[in-house]
């Protein structure tokens, strides 16, 4: 073993460490070979994204130890860890928009190549060797979120990193995207960089990872070798449980129309379409999929349907209402559930308990308000019923919000917005970072309330999601609705061409 | 965690930094030739029944300003213009009290009403300008707090009676005063009956902002302003709302004093409150409870301090370091005391946790 350790860039013994009512990690093991890819996958709130951050001394391990090519070290901080040649790439981006490429990389790092000639060759070449074919003179805002990634991978290895740590990397990726990551990731690999990475997406782990490893209730259960194991085999490891597949069942679409938009269009204040000439309608019991790459206009017309950004033309109705000038509590009084995209900035108040976060988006309503009070006990009671029915693991409904996995948070923001049988749901990503069990429970939930009539408008990265969810697919492409697919014989790759705009080049 | 454990985790962050606060104090009086022990006996000294009743006043006025102050913080707005707000309110309240339109009680009441009203509306302007011109509130408040102290001096001398060398207002007539209670022989002065607004005032406050949809959603903006948008939450709306607010209780910040002591506003006005009271809701971390405390220990220390004077070479001022100090030393004593607290969590875990791997371990064995 010791002569070995040398061809281990990480190896992890023993790790524990505990936070206020749970055991995050505990006798955690795991050997990373230099030069692999190494996917670690588990279960919501198995204790993956801070097994990571203990290895980019973001978080210290209460006990346990961290060997770096052969080393013992003591991690007090990412800039240690980087010092140790460990990066990490957070699952929300850090990159200012209005700077370019070249800031953003050189961004707190000007000590190593300075922020001139040499920073800007450095950042060249090695995006030309790594294949990413970034401009370091390109400003952040004109990128989609393939680049940005790139961007802050790049960021990690300017800074000399051998092992980069992506946690949840593919999570705001569609499938193109994906292969182009991964391809990136097979050059980083044949240059004898170490690739960690997390993933609750088994194909994609298959596809990639060289080493596979499982973990449950905080520690390492299994190891495997995508060749020698099945995902049926992986989903069980992870959460002893099949593999959901989303399954097609009877049309429940009535001709009752929830939602309808109407030529709408929003010019934001310097002029610029974000979004130009939506028709939609959604009718009762109907799931209208939204297909496109992040950055498209999902969020502007998401946003314009809950009254957080208003049209500039055009009109929107709920049901036969007229909501085009309604605010955005109104809309929600009026029946509208929404999942944010991002759960963190527009879903949830990390420093509040979860009870309070059932709150939110609700606070006129019952059973979580009486008048003009605020009603603790039936908030209490509810969010206990959130937690039994998606399954939300946490120690209590006094945790606050920041404590809980990403997963778990997802599965509470959902949770919530299923809650007193909306009328029309507005779902982005909804089973973003969520285990398969959880995915199929969630897809499971929307499609029972479909059948008692809900609409749902959902916007995914996910094409296996949207193909299997959806009546009818829309593909938005540079703030237009550029394409219609039926859902049932429309494959990926169709959606894929569709989504880069082929379609709109043809017309 | 036991409730008694819990609640002297709480003290022990103010307690630190009241003993930083001393031992720096100590250190400043030593290095410039005084006594640092003389001091502290002065300090430490039993109040005189006067002071005493001077404390309980004081307390209420500055837990006034410290409710103000905190309305706003708890939303992340910065109404650094309490100072002014009152100032106005309280010159407008006096005013109107002092010219007698309505008889007795009832004179009392308006009196009161106006001086919410102005102190709502100095600091509604604030308000409105960030919300539709983008201002940030700390710049507007302090160039409103300007405006209104010149104005205040201006009417004043303009329209104010002058008695020697100073200006005020009218004298409130007698039916319209509201002394108090005596606790103490009638030379130590009454507790001022108004002083009941600042009891009022915290509790509306703690239930405002505990059990109320409005408090809720100030708390929510606080918390993450973009989270409070797609929940439904007008922030404009709720910035004009908490600005009033915080304006409308800044107005009364003086009134105890106006109508149980001082009966006109002029060279008995008592300025400075509205600073004080940012640093009593920074000290009591915006919680009605934690304010209370504070304002206690400004007032204790503020009235015994006045001493100093007449019977040491110690400067009041001293004092002043103090109560920065403790400010300071709380803000940072705060985090600290959060972090051991995590820490004894952790371990209260992992014993727990040993435990059971220890039952656990046997029963595989067995
Ligand atoms: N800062 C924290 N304070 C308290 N508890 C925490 C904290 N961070 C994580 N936890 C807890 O530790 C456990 C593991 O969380 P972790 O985020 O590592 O899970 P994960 O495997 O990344 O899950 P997911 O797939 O949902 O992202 C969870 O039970 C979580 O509630
Ligand atoms: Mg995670």
């Amino acid at each position: 073993m010791a002569d070995t350790a040398t061809t281990h860039a990480v190896v992890l013994r023993d790790i524990g460490k505990r936070f206020p009512g749970v055991v995050a990690n505990h006798d955690v093991d795991i050997t990373i070979r230099t030069g692999t890819v190494h996917a670690l996958i588990g279960e919501n709130g198995a204790g993956k994204s801070t097994l990571m951050k203990i290895l980019y001394g973001v978080q210290r391990p209460d006990e346990g130890a961290i060997i770096l090519g052969g080393q013992e070290v003591q991690l007090h901080s990412p800039t240690d860890a980087i010092a140790h040649g460990i990066g990490m790439v957070f699952q929300h981006f850090m990159l200012a928009d209005n700077l370019t490429v070249l800031e953003n990389v050189v961004l707190g790092a000007e000590k190593l190549h300075g922020i001139g000639d040499a920073a800007r060759k450095t950042v060249a070449e090695l995006s030309d060797r790594y294949g990413f074919g970034l401009d370091p003179d390109q400003l952040v805002e004109e990128l989609g979120v393939g680049d940005r990634q790139r961007i802050e991978i790049l960021k990690v290895l300017y800074r000399g990193a051998k092992t980069i740590i992506l946690d949840e990397p593919t999570a705001v990726l569609v499938p193109q995207e994906v292969d182009a990551l991964f391809e990136n990731l097979r050059v980083l690999k044949e240059e004898d960089h170490t690739i960690l990475f997390i993933s609750h997406k088994l194909d994609e782990v298959l596809a990639i990872a060289d080493d596979i490893t499982v973990m449950r209730r905080g520690t390492t259960v299994g190891q495997a070798r995508p060749g020698s194991v099945t995902k049926h085999e992986l989903a069980e490891m992870m959460v002893g449980s099949e593999l959901p597949t989303p399954a097609k069942e009877g049309s429940t679409v009535t001709d009752e129309v929830q939602l309808e938009l109407a030529n709408v269009s929003v010019v934001d204040p310097r002029g610029r379409s974000l979004l130009t000439d939506i028709s939609i309608t959604i009718h009762r019991g109907e799931v209208l999929g939204i297909a496109g790459v992040e950055g498209n206009g999902q969020a502007e017309l998401v946003e314009t349907i809950m009254g957080i950004r208003k049209a500039t033309y055009g009109q929107v109705r709920l049901g036969d209402v007229d909501i085009t000038s309604w605010e955005t509590r109104g809309r929600r009084e009026a029946g509208i559930g929404y999942i944010p995209e991002d759960r963190h900035r527009h879903g949830l108040l990390l420093d509040s308990p979860l009870w309070e976060n059932r709150i939110l988006g609700h606070q006129t309503r019952r059973p979580v308000a009486k008048g003009m009070w605020i009603d603790r006990s039936g908030a209490r009671e509810d969010t206990d019923r959130i937690i039994e029915q998606y399954d939300v693991r946490t120690p209590s409904t006094d945790t606050l919000c920041r404590a809980l996995s990403g997963g778990n948070q997802q599965k509470l923001v959902v949770g919530r917005e299923m809650s007193g049988a909306p009328a029309l749901l507005i779902a982005s990503h909804p089973t973003r970072g969520v285990d398969v069990g959880a995915q199929a429970a969630i897809w499971e939930h929307i499609k029972r309330a479909r059948k008692d009539g809900l609409a749902v408008l959902l916007v995914s990265a996910d094409l296996d999601e949207l193909i299997g969810l959806s009546d009818r697919i829309e593909v938005l492409h540079r703030g237009r609705l550029v394409a219609e697919f039926d859902p049932r014989d429309v494959t990926p790759q169709d959606l894929g061409a569709a989504m880069t705009g082929a379609h709109e080049d043809a017309s | 965690m036991s409730i008694v454990r819990r609640f002297g985790m709480g003290l022990l962050a103010p307690l630190t930094a009241v003993a930083a606060a001393m031992l720096i104090t100590s250190i400043v009086i030593s290095l410039s030739g005084s006594s640092a022990i003389e001091f502290w006996e002065i300090i430490f000294s039993r109040p005189a029944d006067r002071v005493f009743v001077n404390i309980v006043n004081q307390t209420s006025l500055i837990y006034l300003a410290g409710l103000a102050a905190a309305i706003g913080f708890r939303m992340n707005l910065f109404n650094i213009g309490v100072e002014g707000q009152y100032t106005l309110a309280s010159y407008a309240a006096a005013s109107l009290a002092g010219a007698a339109l309505f008889p007795g009680l009832l004179n009392v009441f308006m009196s009161l009403l106006l001086a919410v009203a102005v102190g709502a509306a100095w600091a509604g302007i604030a308000g409105v300008l960030k919300v539709t011109r983008g201002v940030s509130e700390v710049i507007s408040t302090i160039m409103l707090n300007a405006i209104a102290i010149t104005l205040v001096g201006y009417l004043l001398n303009r329209y104010g009676v002058k008695v020697g060398n100073g200006v005020r207002t009218e004298v409130i007539p007698d039916g319209s005063r509201v002394d108090g209670w005596f606790p103490f022989a009638e030379p130590d002065g009454p507790v001022w009956a108004l002083g009941l607004l600042a009891v009022l005032g915290g509790i509306g406050f703690w239930v405002l902002l505990n059990k109320t949809r409005f408090g809720f959603d100030l708390r929510a903006t606080g918390a993450s302003q973009s989270a409070a948008v797609a929940s439904g939450v007008n922030v404009n709306k709720m910035v004009v709302y908490s600005m009033l607010m915080s304006g409308g209780i800044a107005g009364l910040i003086w009134m105890p004093s106006l109508f149980g002591a001082a009966y006109s506003y002029g060279t008995t006005f008592q300025a400075f409150l509205g600073f004080t009271g940012i640093a009593v809701a920074l000290l009591g971390r915006n919680q009605p409870v934690g304010i209370l405390v504070g304002a206690v220990l400004f007032a204790f220390l503020n009235e015994q301090s006045n001493r100093l004077t007449l019977e040491t070479d110690i400067s009041a001022n001293v004092v002043q370091i103090t109560q920065g100090v403790i400010v300071l030393a709380v803000v940072v004593a705060y985090e600290v005391v959060r972090r051991y607290r995590t820490k004894l969590e952790q371990r209260s875990v992992t014993e727990t946790l040993e435990a059971d791997k220890t039952a656990k371990g046997k029963a595989v064995s067995a």
